[in-house]
């Protein structure tokens, strides 16, 4: 009789999931998680069934963690109302039906529960039919406050770690410039607000702690940047380089340095200056009258990648930290009018995203290091100013495809695009750098 | 009586005589006058034509310069639009000239790859130093010529590259040593000596860096890396805390190397240095 019922739910569920069951069913032979003795193929993902989560904020939870899941891009969370439903039966029971989510070509399920502070969390790998995480994660202020929402995320990040093998993105940060202020928003598009004071700014940058920014503002003697503490509010300028202009920060990856574009009648050139803002700062450009702006470093800090005019037009180069040894990267043909700027160095090191122009308008494209190899990501709209998640896979830029500027994400991998920002006029996203802690 | 009279008629004649001849000659004299006025207003009426011609003549004589200045400097603007966008058409030249040796290279690679796959043993290309030259495809290896099957230098070069790139400059450093060591006269051998550098300083090995910069400086000083060498070499004495030696290599790269970034750079460093 209890395999009678079983195989009756089995067959209700496939009939509920339709079509995305037998496309998952499909991916049964490939999509498998590392941490739970499967091989998980790059371009594939894991099933994944997330159970109702009992205790306080039970309900956000168990949806705060699925999208994030399904907007990291390396899950295919399970949902439905039966499926739901069949999970919250054996959530009851606190007994999983291995048999079932096998049928639907799960690869994981994941169950948490809620006590006080703390969120314990159980990964089961469904081939093994066997728990194959098992942690206590603690969670930060009351449900749905700024600090639990954030907790949550890293809660979903490290589960995607222990499924895919690669930690997720939900715990981050992206600024971005509307009107005259600066606003941070969550990965998942929640929790925006402004960082900084009304007043004309620009081109803002995180440390690699994510606890201070950085910015270009204009103030009576110039464009001056600007370094902020977000806890405190508290803001130095750099004055290494008084007056003139001073834009498009960025900071060093052990956070001890910033290298910023400052221009003087006689072009622009990147300087390098420290963080703290005491100190002489250090021409790492040869200009020779021309503007060289929108620095970016390496993942090692070695290297350099700038937009610079030198050959007549922008074009991305790059060079050692001191300056040295430049070298073109991105290809162009002789007498181009187009041109490609504002370089993204990627987290893994090896590619630059930059926006090219193409008959006036500006499209997202990548180009990988050793061979130069350039790949066009966008083609809808004017897209501008890539910035590259912490996972090397998604990223932010700005986009003019809905009829005003806003936002984007992009997985450069599948190509799915959602748009994060939901006010006209957002720009010059920055993505924040940890996955741990922003 | 009449003899004071006849001894006084030819004075009074004589005293309004005068009288007499001043009507006519005042007439006269008037007409000379104006005869005179006449002349001296032809004369410098004539004059002030010649001055007014000579004012004219200097005006357009002035409008000229004018004209032929406005003309240099339209003409110098010009020149100098040109030399400016001919030196960014070199630069744009050098540059894609760069990215055709960077294809080279890599066609080389292949070509060394491809040889070696249809069992011809390392067959390097022609420009390939003196090992490679002499090991052209069906000719036998001479003197330290790697033995057949063993990679080429543009190979050994193009491994190294992209193992430094990729994150592995241990690997990367013994390609680069492995292609110094046997192919030392390979034309690709200046940029192996720089990216060995370059390796050694991936590994946080800043002393073996230097001195693979100084070999640079030293064996290839015509290679497009020897200035980058010799600022880096002066940025690793300065953090040694020799500022002294520092200055020297400063100078050096200055006075070898003028028209190129790093002596841009190293006068700037120069001055911090002071």
């Amino acid at each position: 009789m209890q395999l009678t019922q079983r195989l009756i739910t089995c067959a209700a569920l496939a009939a509920c999931l339709g079509v995305p069951a037998r496309a998952t069913a499909q991916q049964q032979d490939t999509t498998r998680g590392v941490r739970i003795g499967l091989t998980y193929q790059p371009g594939t993902k894991p099933g994944v069934v997330v159970f109702p989560v009992s205790g306080a904020g039970g309900d956000s939870l168990q949806a705060i963690v699925s999208r994030d899941f399904d907007y990291g891009d390396r899950i295919e969370v399970i949902g439905g109302d039966a499926v739901q439903e069949t999970a919250r039966q054996q959530a009851a029971k606190n007994a999983v039906d291995f048999t079932i989510w096998k049928s639907l070509s799960a690869a994981a399920v994941v169950q948490i529960s809620v006590t006080g502070s703390t969120a314990h969390v159980n990964v089961y790998d469904v081939s093994a039919k066997k728990v194959a995480a098992s942690h206590d994660v603690p969670l930060s202020g009351a449900p749905n406050t700024e600090d639990w929402r954030m907790s949550v995320h890293a809660m979903a990040d490290q589960i995607e770690r222990w499924i895919t093998g690669v930690r997720g993105i939900a715990a981050t940060r992206i600024l971005y410039v509307r009107g005259n202020r600066i606003y941070v928003i969550d990965a998942d598009g929640f929790g925006e607000h402004p960082v900084s004071e009304p007043g004309t700014v620009l081109a803002p940058a995180w440390s690699p702690d994510g606890r201070t920014i950085a910015y270009s503002e204009l103030v009576r003697t110039g464009w001056n940047v600007v370094i902020r503490d977000l806890a405190t509010g508290r803001e130095h300028s750099v004055t290494t380089t008084p007056g003139g202009l001073n834009i498009t920060p960025a900071f060093s990856p052990d956070g001890q340095w910033l290298c910023y574009a400052h221009g003087v009648e006689n072009g622009t050139d990147l300087y390098m200056a420290s963080a703290s803002g005491t100190g002489a700062a250090r021409r790492v450009t040869v200009g020779r009258g021309s503007d060289n702006v929108s620095p970016t470093f390496s993942p090692d800090g070695a290297r350099l990648a700038f937009t610079s005019g030198r050959a007549g037009h922008p074009e991305v180069y790059t060079s050692d930290v001191d300056g040295s040894n430049v070298a073109l990267l991105t290809p162009f043909n002789f007498g181009d009018q187009n041109y490609r700027s504002n370089p993204d160095w990627s987290p893994d090191g090896r590619l630059i995203a930059f926006q090219s122009q193409l008959d006036g308008r500006f499209q997202i494209m990548t180009i990988t290091l050793r061979d130069q190899t350039v790949k066009q990501l966008t083609s809808e709209g004017i897209n501008e100013d890539p910035t590259w998640a912490p996972d090397g896979r998604h990223l932010a830029f700005t986009s003019s495809r809905t009829g005003v500027k806003e936002i984007f994400v992009l997985d450069a991998e599948s190509g799915r695009a959602r748009q994060l920002t939901h006010d006209p006029g957002a720009r010059l996203a920055a993505w924040s750098h940890s996955t741990s802690a922003p | 009586m009449k003899t004071v009279f006849r001894r006084l008629a030819p004075v009074a004649l004589v005293a309004t005589g005068a009288c007499f001849a001043t009507s006519n000659d005042v007439k006269l004299l008037q007409l000379q006058i104006d005869s005179m006025r006449v002349a001296t207003v032809r004369s410098d009426s004539l004059h002030a034509a010649q001055v007014n011609q000579v004012i004219a003549t200097l005006g357009l004589v002035r409008d000229s310069l004018g004209t032929v200045s406005g003309h240099v400097v339209k003409m110098q603007g010009d020149m100098r639009g040109d030399l400016h966008d001919v030196n960014e058409q070199l630069l744009q030249i050098q540059q894609l000239t760069g990215q055709s040796q960077n294809r080279l290279q890599e066609l080389r690679a292949s070509i060394e790859q491809r040889n070696q796959d249809m069992g011809e043993g390392a067959a390097p290309s022609p420009t390939t130093g003196a090992k490679g030259a002499a090991a052209a495809p069906g000719a036998a290896p001479t003197g330290a010529a790697p033995n057949a099957g063993e990679p080429g230098p543009n190979q050994l070069y193009q491994l190294g590259m992209e193992q430094l790139q990729r994150g592995s400059p241990a690997t990367a450093v013994q390609a680069f040593q492995k292609l110094l060591q046997d192919y030392p006269t390979a034309d690709i051998t200046p940029e192996a000596q720089f990216y060995l550098g370059e390796a050694y300083r991936a590994q946080g090995n800043a002393a073996a860096a230097d001195t693979a910069y100084a070999m640079v400086i030293q064996k290839f000083p015509k290679s497009p890396h020897a200035p980058t060498a010799l600022y880096k070499r002066a940025l690793y004495l300065e953090q040694q805390g020799n500022a002294t030696a520092a200055r020297a290599l400063l100078n050096q790269l200055i006075s070898t190397y003028p028209q190129s970034d790093e002596a841009a750079l190293a006068r700037d460093h120069l001055r911090e240095l002071k």
